[in-house]
């Protein structure tokens, strides 16, 4: 997972150099809900999202959207039985989420320093769940066809910086070796105006 | 800008990166402790069964004629004094194998070494550095990472000695499983943890 982060890291980094209007750089909690949520009640303080933006219209956006958040929570010793088989011991949960969506965005104000907005983005999200205990692992994947509903404030700290606040509702739907998989994330994010 | 907005991304990235949840801390969180049985086996029927005094090591090649190994006596012996007080809790009487037994429990054991070794493979033939990836490569050579750990497994298995399977090899009618990661020392209080939870979790062999 941290090879695959390093590489979405990367991979920003010439995108930032090669486009013009906006990135938003933004730190991510997550909270899941459905089946992720029975799965992991704990929040995710793991995460980011980037986001780039390009402007079509004054009040209309276009652009990618890149996320990760992990999912963690320790499980104490319990007994976990199926059938005629249980097993006991410490069990580690890990839910990795990395969504990778195209978006739009609609500005309600253009020229004020606040600017709310509102968007959607679909595409995919990578679903990677693994059940630890001892040194063995279950691993289940998916990729799953995903909405994002969104809504955020953009505030302008100067002509080419600004700072923003959002809350995006993930929805991947049943794929692979999961059920749906959803979360509502807080995103506090930090822009850069591209020349 | 595009070298600090480079810096920014990368730094990011690596506190994120670096921030991703390890789990385990300490060696007794991996002991886990795994119980099978065979649901149309009747133990309340059996009362008996016979236990040797060594615990085998599964190690070597035995079909090739390696002499078979066994726990040191001193764990051994301690290993089975856990066993049998078990046993003897949910019911059951010690009796030697030429007194026919009901059940043949046969422990055995092993450890597992595990070692992985890996590099952040880019850079490996450029040398770290390749000219025309500015900013965002420079200087960076990947470290080699490697780790190891044990394993150590211990199995006890219950055979009713008048059924076999078609093959005829023993059936195990039940099995339990206790294991770890060692830490290089005989751990007893972890051991007996493990083989105390392995009968616990398994009722169905009270026979009172």
């Amino acid at each position: 997972m941290k090879k695959i982060l390093i590489i979405i890291f990367s991979f920003s980094c010439i995108q930032a150099l090669a486009q013009e209007n906006f990135i938003n750089f933004q730190y991510s909690i997550g909270f899941g809900t459905g089946d992720l949520g029975d799965f992991i009640d704990s929040p995710s303080f793991r995460g980011f999202v980037f986001d780039y933006r390009r402007k079509v219209e004054d009040n209309i956006a276009l652009g990618v959207e890149v996320g990760w958040n992990v999912f963690y929570d320790e499980l104490n010793f319990d007994t976990y039985t199926v059938e005629n088989l249980s097993i006991t011991g410490k069990q580690w949960r890990y839910n990795n989420q990395v969504p990778l969506l195209f978006a739009a965005d609609y500005f309600l104000a253009t020229e004020e320093k606040v600017k709310p907005f509102a968007g959607l983005g679909i595409g995919t999200m990578y679903s990677r769940r693994n059940t630890n205990m001892n040194q063995y692992t279950i691993e289940e994947e998916a990729w799953n066809f995903a909405l994002r509903p969104e809504v955020g404030v953009i505030y302008d700290i100067s002509y080419s910086t600004g700072v923003s606040a959002t809350a995006k509702y993930y929805i991947g739907f049943e794929s692979g070796d999961l059920p749906t998989q959803s979360y509502l994330s807080l995103n506090l994010g930090i822009l850069f105006l591209l020349y | 800008m595009k070298n600090k907005l480079c810096f920014f991304i990368l730094a990011l990235g690596a506190v994120i990166a670096g921030c991703y949840p390890e789990g385990v801390d300490y060696y007794e969180e991996t002991d886990i402790a795994l119980t099978h049985f065979q649901d149309d086996y009747d133990f309340l029927a059996k009362t008996t069964y016979a236990m040797p005094d060594r615990i085998v090591k599964i190690t070597g090649n035995k079909i090739e004629g390696d002499d078979p190994e066994f726990v040191p006596d001193i764990t051994a012996t301690a290993i089975l004094n856990m066993i049998a007080e078990n046993m003897n809790s949910l019911g059951w009487q010690r009796v030697d194998i030429d007194d026919n037994p009901d059940l043949l429990l046969a422990p055995a054991a092993w450890e597992t070494t595990t070692i992985s070794w890996w590099y952040d493979y880019w850079g490996w033939w450029w040398g770290g550095y390749y000219p025309g990836w500015g900013c965002c490569w420079g200087g960076y050579y990947p470290p080699v990472h490697v780790t190891s750990y044990t394993t150590g497994t211990l199995v006890m298995t219950l055979i009713d000695p008048d059924i076999e399977s078609t093959s005829g090899n023993p059936i195990s009618q039940w099995t339990g499983a206790i294991s770890g990661l060692m830490s290089g020392a005989y751990d007893a209080d972890r051991v007996r943890r493990a083989i105390d939870q392995a009968f616990a979790q398994s009722p169905y062999l009270n026979t009172d």
